[in-house]
């Protein structure tokens, strides 16, 4: 039994092409020696109790050449710095970066570049074993970059395996907007397997939205992790708009002081998809403040997974630790496993968690539609109500409106904006 | 306006109307009293369109249409209103955006078109000021940490946004310091024309200090027992209900 299982982990990757990125030698070592003698999690382990990997499993992997496309017709907002991937291949980089903005494609990046970063998960391991592009951005020290810098992934093709590895470097003192945009053409049976390394430097801000908008039968699997120094402000949103499969790993290791984190994750399901967001938030020093808000909608048969840690250290006084996850259910079928949890160690801490999970509020679609409103735009001005404040804290207004149209397109969901 | 014939519903298999009936027309104002439990809520909301009733005798003709037969939705559209006794907080839904959408479905249901927001505004600016409502609560989240009085006031204020045919006031009094219940009528009352009617649902009289009824009913156990002018919701005030359940009983 176990020996089949574990076949299968090896047989998955057999298709797969090494990694092509230059990383530290020492990493891929120590990396494969590990991935080697792994496994497809079961729901036995804690981690993937909820996510089941076994129809990923059976499916054979093939990397083909795509057709070129059009890029424009996946642009999230007009005016940023971009860079777009169509599988593993760069197929456009903005020209004229500002200074202190600098990015590097591909094997461009050296490995000493790469800042060592280990999971255990096979999710990150595989990423590690098998990446074949990504970019690596570094903002200078005290550089506010002036507009968005813009990343866009493109799964094309049926079966498509893509690994994309990624580092972003802020520099002391310098503050950048970073959306990402997760999508998918004819990506059916595909995979996509995204990472990220961040390094917050001392008294750096960064805002870094993704927005996975995979089609109906990909795959997508996306991990950052995160490291701050003292001083530093972060904020992560992840926005789930659709996608058969998506798993979101988050880690944050708060490695300083006077430091602040965001977590808010936004996500809009229907028909049999599944979103797993896991977040841990890990607190090592005194005097920092960490909130986390993740909310979502779930319709028809559609399920979704919130597990949300929150560590504090024994010496990690003073800190601020709040979570909520909050879950509407507009079909009897939806399903939601939410587990927010807090393990603490030290004794001056002031933190919370909660999650709650409800039918849409019928007494509101009532009141509107006593006003004239229909039952189907009333419904959906109250699911729009509910994921107002998670929304509204998605940095950029243009941002803002992509998602509203998206929403309003898929879910006949018109939110309002702050207009 | 609105003609109900031996009404009778329920709710969980209890009866609360029990062969109500009523004419309102155009031009006049109706005040309904009664003791709690006679079933004064039950008629609004059932008139309002809740599905939790269960009709089970009578009709309900409304201008020319079976009232019991059109949704929630389409009820306001044909001009309906339901001022609530609980105005619902809806967090996150803007008060004047939700107006605009209500105006236009109900404008395109009549086939008129689409009302500008240069227009929307001025009926904005133009309608709070009639209800004394910061225009800051207009656009505020619906109902969102407003006062009570806020509340009831928004309540009229969405009213003379939508301007309806039939406005039924749900126990828009209670709740209300003076200065709010003042306020609130004075609202009504300039709303009123020979082309509207209004229904008010009150326990007491001092609404009707201020809003002045054509017609007040006495909802006693299901059904109206007593029907006479405005003097009447004084007697009432002097004399209590139980004089009307003695005289039913008799």
């Amino acid at each position: 039994m176990e020996q089949s299982t574990k076949a299968s982990l090896q047989s998955f990757r057999s298709n797969l092409s090494a990694a092509k990125l230059a990383l530290p030698s020492g990493l891929i070592a120590t990396n494969e020696g590990e991935l080697s003698l792994m496994d497809f999690p079961t729901s036995r382990h804690e981690a993937w109790k909820y996510t089941r990997l076994s129809r990923l499993a059976k499916i054979q992997l093939e990397s083909t050449i795509a057709a070129p496309i059009d890029w424009e017709d996946f642009n999230m907002v007009k005016d940023a710095y971009t860079f777009v991937f169509q599988n593993t291949t760069c197929i456009y980089i903005s020209s004229d970066l500002p200074e202190g903005l600098s990015i590097k494609i591909g094997d461009e990046i050296e490995s000493t570049d790469w800042l060592s970063s280990i999971n255990e998960s096979h999710v990150a391991k595989l990423n590690v074993a098998h990446a074949q592009n990504g970019c690596l951005i570094n903002i200078a020290k005290g550089v506010q970059v002036d507009k968005p810098i813009q990343i866009i992934y493109i799964t094309d093709g049926p079966k498509q395996p893509n690994f994309w590895r990624n580092q972003l470097n802020i520099e002391v003192g310098a503050k950048a907007n970073i959306h990402i945009g997760y999508f998918s053409k004819e990506a059916i049976d595909s995979y996509s397997n995204v990472h990220w390394s961040v390094l917050l430097k001392e008294n750096s801000h960064l805002i870094m939205t993704k927005i996975q908008n995979d089609g109906e039968a990909n795959f997508h699997f996306s991990t950052e992790n995160i490291s701050q120094l003292k001083d530093s402000n972060f904020t992560l949103n992840t926005v789930t708009l659709n996608g058969a499969f998506v798993r979101n790993d988050v880690l944050v290791n708060v490695e300083g002081e006077n430091c602040e984190t965001h977590l808010n994750g936004a996500y809009i399901m229907k028909e049999n998809q599944h979103v797993d967001n896991h977040t841990t938030v890990d607190h090592i020093f005194p005097n920092c403040n960490s909130y986390e808000l993740y909310k979502g909608v779930m319709d028809d048969k559609s399920t979704a997974v919130f597990n949300g840690k929150v560590f504090v250290r024994p010496n990690a006084q003073k800190i601020n630790a709040f979570q909520s996850n909050a879950n509407v259910l507009l079909s009897d079928d939806a399903t939601i496993n939410s587990k927010p949890e807090l393990e603490i160690y030290a004794d001056d801490v002031k933190c919370s968690h909660g999650s709650t999970t409800g039918q849409l509020d019928l007494e509101a679609v009532f009141y509107l539609r006593s006003r004239g409103i229909s039952e189907t735009d009333a419904r959906s001005m109250v699911v729009a109500a509910f994921m107002t404040d998670v929304l509204s804290k998605v940095a950029s207004n243009e941002l803002k409106s992509y998602i509203y149209q998206q929403l309003a397109a898929r879910f006949n969901l018109h939110l309002q904006g702050e207009d | 306006m609105i003609t109900i014939k031996n009404l009778h519903a329920s709710i969980e298999g209890k009866p609360i109307l029990k062969g109500l009936n009523l004419t309102v027309n155009a031009g006049e104002v109706h005040a309904i009293m009664g003791p709690n439990g006679a079933g004064k809520s039950t008629l609004a909301s059932i008139l309002a369109g809740r599905e939790e009733y269960e009709i089970t005798a009578g009709e309900i003709d409304f201008d020319g249409e079976d009232l019991l037969d059109l949704s929630v939705e389409e009820r306001a559209r044909e001009g309906l209103f339901l001022a609530f006794q609980y105005p619902v907080e809806i967090p996150g839904v803007s008060n004047v955006n939700f107006l605009r959408t209500a105006i236009n479905e109900i404008r395109e249901h009549k086939g008129e078109k689409a009302m500008s927001a240069k227009e929307f505004m001025a009926l904005v600016r133009d309608k709070s000021a009639l209800v004394e409502l910061d225009s800051k609560l207009a656009s505020r989240s619906v109902n969102e940490g407003f006062s009570g009085g806020e509340k009831k006031r928004n309540e009229i204020f969405q009213m003379a946004m939508l301007n309806p045919k039939l406005a039924i006031l749900d126990e828009t009094d209670s709740g209300l310091d003076i200065d709010a219940l003042r306020i609130v009528a004075n609202g009504v009352n300039q709303l009123k024309t020979d082309q509207n009617a209004t229904i008010i649902i009150t326990h007491y009289q001092r609404l009707l200090d201020y809003i002045i009824p054509d017609f007040v009913h006495v909802l006693y156990d299901g059904r109206i027992v007593k029907t006479a002018g405005k003097e009447l919701a004084l007697e009432l005030e002097e004399k209590g209900y139980d004089w009307i359940k003695e005289n039913k009983v008799n």
